[in-house]
């Protein structure tokens, strides 16, 4: 059954991604790769996209730490905050850059303009990947108490105790973290796209450029190529530091009322950008893009949106099953399975380009992209609770008759439903707001939301920057609202 | 009665065979000259706009094979060799080419054929300029008293942004255009992404910080004919000739259409004389008919003399150059020296 669900999984893997990845890499690695490694513009790009990452994981997980310190212990209101903390992970990009342009844009609501500046992209990304940090860090810091205390008792200083002892074991968990903003930061596009100008371009940006405005095809894959060595050896690093899975411990003695307000400023003011986006958000501008005859119509887009999406689930779906499957036996299948998390969509894009000619313009391309975007969100989440099952329950069932197919379907994909359920809300999210792979691989008619508000950005007049903040303001409710729905602030992935 | 002629228009428009033609973002034409069209041919009409001229063309070029639309329209002379060497247009001798300016026929294959033309060019502000000098020539642009003052268009994102950089490169040479980009780098010239932005969001007309535009010779009377009577006189001007590009814009029938008949109606309708005099103020060219008459708003866009040309053939051979060195000079700070030391 495993050794099925595994071939599926990399028969399509090979077809939509290591094939369409291997054209990039022949490309790339001709005459191009020669051209454009000589070039330093390029490298440019690739030492602030470098910049870019790190300077982000850094300032995130500064943040995250004391966080994580905070929530382990009781106060009211606890849960509400942990659920909100990994909204921003799940809203689209484009939503979030507008968020911001509202904010503290040219014409926005403080007054102050940090369009085109590094610090408004820190912010971006510090606002993107603080929950995620926060959820990966919180079981560490809940189970560090015990081992810290006994050091305590045995006679060590607070200090030393958080040296010897916190420390180590905080590390590798602190390393994973960091490194997992760092891969989604360095291969931002979104942000810097509609946030950075061009001297803030991270080199998923440049590669989109040359590919659309100047069909530098041989440029973009050396680029290209030279990403994917970048996020493989951060990937390899990351299953290094694979640290040991920690059991839920009990929280800690409970804080005030005080830190509840205290706390609850803070995540106000890190949302800043959402308020921004949801007052500035005008019912006529709504209307006008809705019959809109100067853009992309509202209805349309939307249609779009939700019909792409629910199309492509059922793609990501047995997909994200399969490989959930097939990775809890194979060591080697988990690790390739992973390649397509790490992989820029826009790449994916130009991949497709590249290695399917017949089928250009054809929206079974697009699909599959967000199939394989999406899947492994699904299965990231899956997969712990998989594992956590006890072999005695299949065993069980088996004994009693049951086909192994029959086993995985009654026995245990009902168990882990809910992890399922909150895989399926983040790979929904992950596809209601891809940009990179839409943008390569789109045709007019296919324009969704998160193009429709990047097809009225490039049209600075008031009108159309409205109607697009309109349309951010609409999307970011339909991620959250579906998100809530189906996920409940559980949150049970990672 | 009625109710059977309505049920006639309702049935023509739902058996209608419908021609999609690609166009950039500017794209506009009156919406009663098209209903007519669709009217006398039973065709219906879609417009998918594809973003800035150069994107635009590239997206047909990405989907060759499949093409998107039926034509395509709006790509210009700095594009045109891409289009031709790419194979995705079909050679259509329409009827109307008699009609057209013989000086715009740059394509003899008759797989381009020219729709309108017009400059890009510098804009003032002249409510900025009342009591300061203008600039008198190009060079005059990167003296300190017009340090700040001017807003660009990248020319890898922007068709009049590589439109003005070609005119700098017909102006200054290959050896001197260069070191003029590293002077108005230093003159901190600011470099939007697209016209709109740097007209709508940089010029000191529409409150931005910038009274200097690159922008189109019929800009002024554009401003003109949309201030509803507010201006008699354009509230802008153009700048010195020496560097306003002639630009012609192209339509072409994409390979692969379904409907080949029906494309070539729409080029013959797009060259026909009622489109060809709305063209002015739609889109603020000058037709490519000889004989369509002007609007009398057009007497503001007087045609520039002494404005720049360079061969296509070079366009073809160094546009992706120029651009790269532009974007080492301007974008990334190199020095024009090293960067001409770099080419050999």
């Amino acid at each position: 059954m495993a050794r099925l669900a595994g071939l599926f999984v990399l028969l399509f893997l090979g077809l939509a991604l290591f094939y369409p990845l291997g054209r990039i890499l022949a490309l790339g690695v001709g005459e191009g790769f020669a051209q454009t490694l000589a070039n330093p513009y390029y490298w440019e790009r690739y030492l602030w996209s470098l910049e870019y990452g790190l300077l982000s994981a850094f300032l995130t997980l500064s943040l995250a730490l004391p966080l994580a310190f905070l929530f382990r212990r009781q106060f009211p209101l606890r849960e509400v905050f942990l659920a909100l903390s990994i909204l921003p992970f799940v809203l689209p990009t484009p939503v979030v850059a507008l968020g911001f342009l509202a904010l503290l844009g040219p014409r926005g609501l403080l007054g102050v303009d940090l369009y085109g500046t590094k610090a408004l992209l820190l912010l971006a990304a510090v606002f993107y990947n603080l929950g995620l940090a926060l959820r990966i860090l919180l079981p560490v810091a809940v189970h560090l108490a015990e081992p810290m205390r006994a050091a305590r008792v045995l006679g060590a200083t607070p200090f030393r105790a958080f040296l010897r002892v916190g420390l180590p074991l905080l590390l590798p968990t602190l390393g994973s973290a960091g490194l997992l903003v760092f891969l989604y930061t360095f291969s931002a596009f979104g942000v810097p796209l509609l946030l950075g100008g061009p001297r803030y371009a991270t080199l998923e940006v440049e590669v989109y450029t040359l590919l659309a405005h100047r069909l530098a095809f041989s440029e973009a894959s050396a680029l290209m190529l030279l990403q994917i060595l970048t996020l493989s050896l951060a990937l390899l690093l990351y299953r290094q530091l694979q640290p040991h899975p920690f059991a839920p411990g009990g929280l800690l003695s409970p804080l005030s009322w005080a830190w509840t307000v205290g706390l609850g400023t803070f995540f106000l003011l890190l949302y800043a950008p959402l308020w921004g986006l949801l007052l500035r958000t005008e019912t006529a501008a709504l209307v006008s893009a809705w019959t809109s005859e100067e853009f992309t119509s509202l209805p349309l887009a939307l249609g779009n949106s939700l019909r792409f999406t629910a199309l492509a689930l059922l793609l990501a779906l047995p997909l994200g099953i399969a490989y959930a499957a097939a990775a809890q036996k194979n060591r080697l299948l988990d690790l390739l399975g992973l390649f397509p998390l790490m992989v820029s969509p826009v790449a994916v894009g130009l991949g497709y380009l590249l290695a399917y000619p017949s089928f250009r313009g054809s929206l079974g391309l697009l699909l599959t992209a967000y199939a394989l975007l999406a899947y492994p969100l699904l299965a990231r989440a899956l997969l712990p609770a998989l594992k956590g099952l006890p072999p005695s329950l299949l065993w069980a069932a088996r004994v009693l008759g049951a086909t192994p197919f029959r086993a995985f379907f009654r026995v245990e994909l009902p168990l882990v439903f809910p992890a399922l359920r909150s895989g399926l809300a983040l790979a929904l999210a992950a596809i209601l707001g891809e940009f990179g792979a839409t943008l390569v691989l789109w045709r007019p008619e296919w324009t969704t939301l998160t193009l429709a508000i990047q097809e009225r950005l490039g049209r600075p007049g008031e009108v159309p920057f409205k109607e697009a903040l309109a349309i951010a303001a609409l999307l970011a409710l339909i991620s959250g609202l579906l998100f809530y729905l189906l996920d409940r602030g559980r949150g049970r992935w990672g | 009665m009625l109710r059977a002629f309505a049920l006639a228009v309702f049935l023509a428009l739902a058996f209608a065979q419908e021609i999609a033609v690609l166009t950039h973002g500017s794209f506009s034409l009156d919406k009663n000259l098209m209903a007519q069209f669709e009217r006398e041919t039973g065709l219906r009409l879609r417009f998918l706009k594809g973003g800035d001229a150069g994107e635009t063309l590239n997206r047909a070029i990405l989907t060759k094979g499949a093409p998107i639309a039926d034509v395509i329209y709006g790509f210009d002379n700095t594009f045109l060799s891409r289009a031709l060497e790419a194979d995705i247009l079909l050679p259509y001798r329409s009827p109307e080419i008699r009609n057209l300016k013989a000086t715009l026929l740059l394509d003899p294959s008759f797989r381009a054929l020219p729709v309108d033309y017009g400059w890009v060019s510098l804009n003032h502000d002249r409510a900025y300029f009342k009591d300061r000098p203008l600039p008198k020539a190009p060079a005059d642009l990167t003296r300190p008293e017009y340090a700040r003052l001017l807003v660009v268009q990248n020319p890898a994102t922007s068709s009049p942004g590589l439109s003005f950089l070609m005119a700098t490169v017909a102006r200054f040479g290959e050896d001197g255009y260069l070191d003029f980009w590293a002077r108005l780098r230093d003159g901190g010239v600011r470099v939007a992404k697209g016209w709109s932005e740097a007209y709508y969001t940089h010029f000191t007309l529409y409150k931005g910080d910038r009274p200097l535009v690159v922008s189109y010779t019929t800009s002024p009377a554009a401003e003109v004919y949309y201030s509803e009577g507010k201006y008699q006189e354009p509230p802008t001007g153009n700048l010195f000739p020496e560097l306003a590009f002639f630009q012609v814009e192209f339509v072409g029938i994409l390979k692969g259409t379904k409907n080949l008949e029906g494309a070539k109606r729409v080029v013959d309708w797009l060259l026909s004389k009622p489109v060809q005099e709305n063209i002015p103020t739609e889109m603020w060219m000058y037709p490519a008919r000889r004989d369509a008459a002007l609007p009398p708003v057009f007497r503001f866009a007087p045609e520039p003399l002494g404005s720049v040309r360079l061969d296509p053939r070079a366009m073809a051979q160094n546009r992706e150059r120029w651009i790269e060195e532009w974007t080492k000079v301007v974008l990334q700070g190199q020095s024009p020296e090293a960067v001409r030391r770099g080419r050999r």
